[in-house]
């Protein structure tokens, strides 16, 4: 053990003699969590809000009811909605002033009623990319929503067409015709509520923000990057022969790996605990234990590390090393929600990210952040950890006896 | 000190060390020559417990390698010949750690980092990050870290290779004066000149086997004072071999189709039959080397190459 932190302190006085890398290292989750505080504006109520510019030319109960799809949760939390003229919105949009223009054009109440071809008009302001694919998309499920209400409506709805108001009898029994209609398709068409037993329980939608939704998979992401460093370091030590030279001496090349890890560990510490109070107190995320989470991110990056370097050490070279390392660290943390939240992914991709060792060491990490898992939790989850990191140790290990 | 006995060691089919028997004792500097490939650095591995033995056995201060390996290594010095040393930490950093690996503590360790800053000359840069330090300081601090735990067994493999003529004459010096203070030395290297002036004991290794072993002295008889003449062109091995075998106290060595060398007695008074000879044979020659009785020359004639091949 005495040499383990020989070994230790020999790494840290390395690290700290390449100040840049350490900056670099200790950097990555500051510098994400400052850019993100710019770009949002930080503070709990940080959801960015879009701006449609909604130019209604037909003035009808279709065009009322487009409207309306942007008045509903969670829609109407990221997009606010404001009615204009064509000519008013057009000029703003010149202007960059909204997210996106729509233009519902006079007729399109009767043209939908009788199925005849006619369009809406959306404008995007290609200085935003998130927030106007948020309304095209919002559109689009409008528009598919009347096409199939169209080819399913009990009474066809060209009746409606150029027709009064109806009477208050008549509107009844349209309405018991329609309610028994989206009865009946019910199970076809809300098939989610079978399927949310695999939301995280984690995410309270109240508490969460963009930088609630984005700054745990910086964090990861930071983490896997620190790790892979730290692991090709070792085709260093190989390089130099040092590796070599210990292994003539009394101690065991565990000693090394261990050194490493705690090195590692003391960075890891600094990433945490700065990340960790970065969301805190910078980016206004609710972080229900500063504690916990930092230590969980420190025990995540611990484990990366292992997984990591016992796959760097199995390579042929230490260009091979750096290839291979890639080629994990990459995939991973695409799929494993750090470069994309889940939130942002399709279920089925998520589903998938979430199996992956960052995956799921995010998802804990979101929990212990939003208080929905506790003490208990955590120690379940670092037990894994440990245990996952002990094998992982082992493999590292004679991977590393393989390569002296 | 080091005792090995038949010892052996394969990598499926290939043997690279084929059953060698040597000893070396306390205060001996204990030469290993040998081409590459030889088996030399195979066998270094052996004793230093890097590799494990196929078969046979490997003691180290009376400790078995494979059985008590870390005793064993206890015992151990190791100057690799490549500079296993941490760039960026400084002189004093690096003899920490390595004392350190070696079990050394302080107030003794820092008493030692002293010492042998003072035997490398590196005192006044002890607190240098090495990358700033040249060639022959690193080689230095490399064999310091090695004699920093005073190990009863030194294993040097190379340890002047690239080092300027001043620095190299110090190492010299620094292995005589851990021979006589009762270090076992075992030194490899590829000058035959360092292994004449330094070595008490040698031994030559060729294809994993022990091919000549002794003082300098020694081997040097088995030369019996012939020069060895060494000629480079065209030949034809056959025609080659005949018309020298018919001169008379010519040994040849080797003979190809671009070399041909032998041993020889007072070889400048034999050299106008040898060339009519070569020529009436239709042989080309193109250079001619004569060498006299050395280990060197000793070293072609037992292998029948160079040791740098």
């Amino acid at each position: 053990m005495r040499f383990t932190l020989i070994s230790a302190k020999k790494d840290l006085t390395r690290l700290g003699r390449d100040p840049l890398a350490l900056l670099t290292a200790l950097g990555i989750p500051l510098v994400l969590i400052a850019l993100i505080t710019l770009v949002f504006g930080g503070g709990g109520s940080a959801t960015p809000q879009g701006k449609l510019l909604f130019a209604d030319e037909d003035q009808s109960f279709v065009s009322g009811a487009i409207r309306g799809a942007f008045g509903n949760e969670p829609v109407s939390k990221m997009i606010a909605v404001e009615s204009v003229g064509r000519e008013e919105g057009l000029r703003r949009m010149d202007r960059g002033e909204a997210s996106a223009l729509l233009i519902v054009p006079r007729g399109f109440q009767n043209a939908y009623f009788r199925n005849q071809p006619i369009q809406l008009q959306l404008i995007e302001n290609p200085a935003q990319r998130i927030l106007p694919k948020m309304i095209e998309e919002t559109l689009s499920i409008v528009v598919d929503g009347g096409f199939y209400l169209q080819k399913l409506a009990p009474v066809p709805l060209s009746s409606f067409a150029g027709a009064p108001p109806p009477s208050d009898e008549g509107a009844a029994f349209l309405g018991i015709r329609f309610n028994r209609l989206a009865r009946d398709l019910r199970k076809y068409l809300n098939p989610l509520l079978i399927d949310l037993k695999f939301n995280v329980a984690a995410e309270n939608p109240q508490d969460r923000n963009v930088a609630a939704l984005f700054l745990p998979a910086m964090l990861f992401m930071s983490l896997l990057f620190l790790g892979n460093a730290h692991a090709l370091d070792i085709w260093k030590e190989q390089a130099w022969g040092t590796m070599r030279r210990l292994a003539t001496t009394p101690v065991s090349l565990a000693a090394l790996l261990g050194g490493r890890l705690i090195s590692l560990v003391v960075v890891l510490s600094g990433v945490a605990l700065v990340g960790v109070a970065g969301m805190r107190w910078s980016a206004g995320v609710p972080v229900a234990s500063v504690g916990l989470a930092a230590v969980w991110l420190v025990l995540s990056g611990a484990a990366f590390y292992l997984l990591l370097v016992s796959i760097a050490v199995r390579s042929s070279s230490q260009r091979t090393a750096n290839v291979t390392g890639n080629l994990v660290v990459f995939p991973l943390a695409l799929i494993g929600g750090c470069f994309f939240p889940f939130e942002m992914m399709p279920d089925w991709m998520a589903s998938i990210g979430r199996l992956t060792p960052n995956g799921w060491a995010i998802t804990q990490f979101k929990a212990l952040v939003a208080g929905s898992a506790g003490a208990r939790d955590f120690f379940v989850g670092a037990a894994y950890i440990a245990a996952a990191g002990a094998i992982l140790f082992v493999l590292a290990l004679r991977g590393i006896r393989k390569l002296v | 000190m080091i005792e090995i006995e038949e010892l052996r060691k394969s990598y499926g089919e290939a043997i690279a060390v084929d059953g060698i028997t040597l000893a070396a004792r306390a205060g001996e500097i204990f030469g290993l020559l040998g081409p590459n490939g030889a088996g030399k650095t195979t066998t270094v591995g052996c004793i230093c417990g890097l590799l494990t033995p196929s078969a046979g056995r490997v003691k180290v201060g009376g400790h078995d390698v494979v059985r008590d390996g870390a005793a064993a290594r206890a015992q151990l010095g190791v100057v690799p010949q490549e500079l296993a040393l941490y760039d960026d930490l400084s002189a004093r950093e690096n003899l920490a750690y390595w004392g350190g690996a070696q079990g050394l503590r302080n107030p003794k360790l820092r008493e030692r980092i002293q010492q042998v800053l003072g035997l490398a000359g590196l005192e006044d840069r002890a607190r240098e990050p090495v990358k700033r330090f040249s060639g022959g300081m690193k080689r230095r601090l490399n064999f310091a870290c090695g004699i920093l735990h005073s190990p009863k067994v030194l294993l040097l493999d190379e340890p002047t290779v690239g080092v300027d003529p001043q620095s190299r004459v110090r190492l010299l010096e620094l292995v005589r004066a851990e021979a006589r203070a009762g270090t076992c030395v075992l030194y490899t290297t590829h000058y035959m000149e360092e292994a004449e002036t330094l070595c008490d004991r040698l031994a030559i290794m060729d294809h994993g086997k022990i091919i000549a072993a002794g003082t300098l002295a020694d081997l040097r008889s088995l030369l019996a004072e012939r020069d060895l003449l060494r000629l480079t062109g065209v030949f034809a091995p056959a025609a080659a071999r005949a018309a020298i075998e018919g001169i008379d106290s010519v040994e040849i060595l080797h003979c190809d189709g671009s070399m041909l060398s032998m041993s020889l007695p007072e070889a400048s008074a034999k050299l106008p039959a040898i060339f009519t000879a070569l020529a009436q044979a239709g042989a080309e020659v193109r250079g001619t080397t004569l060498t006299q009785p050395s280990l060197e020359s000793l070293f072609i004639k037992l292998t029948g190459k160079e040791l740098r091949e």
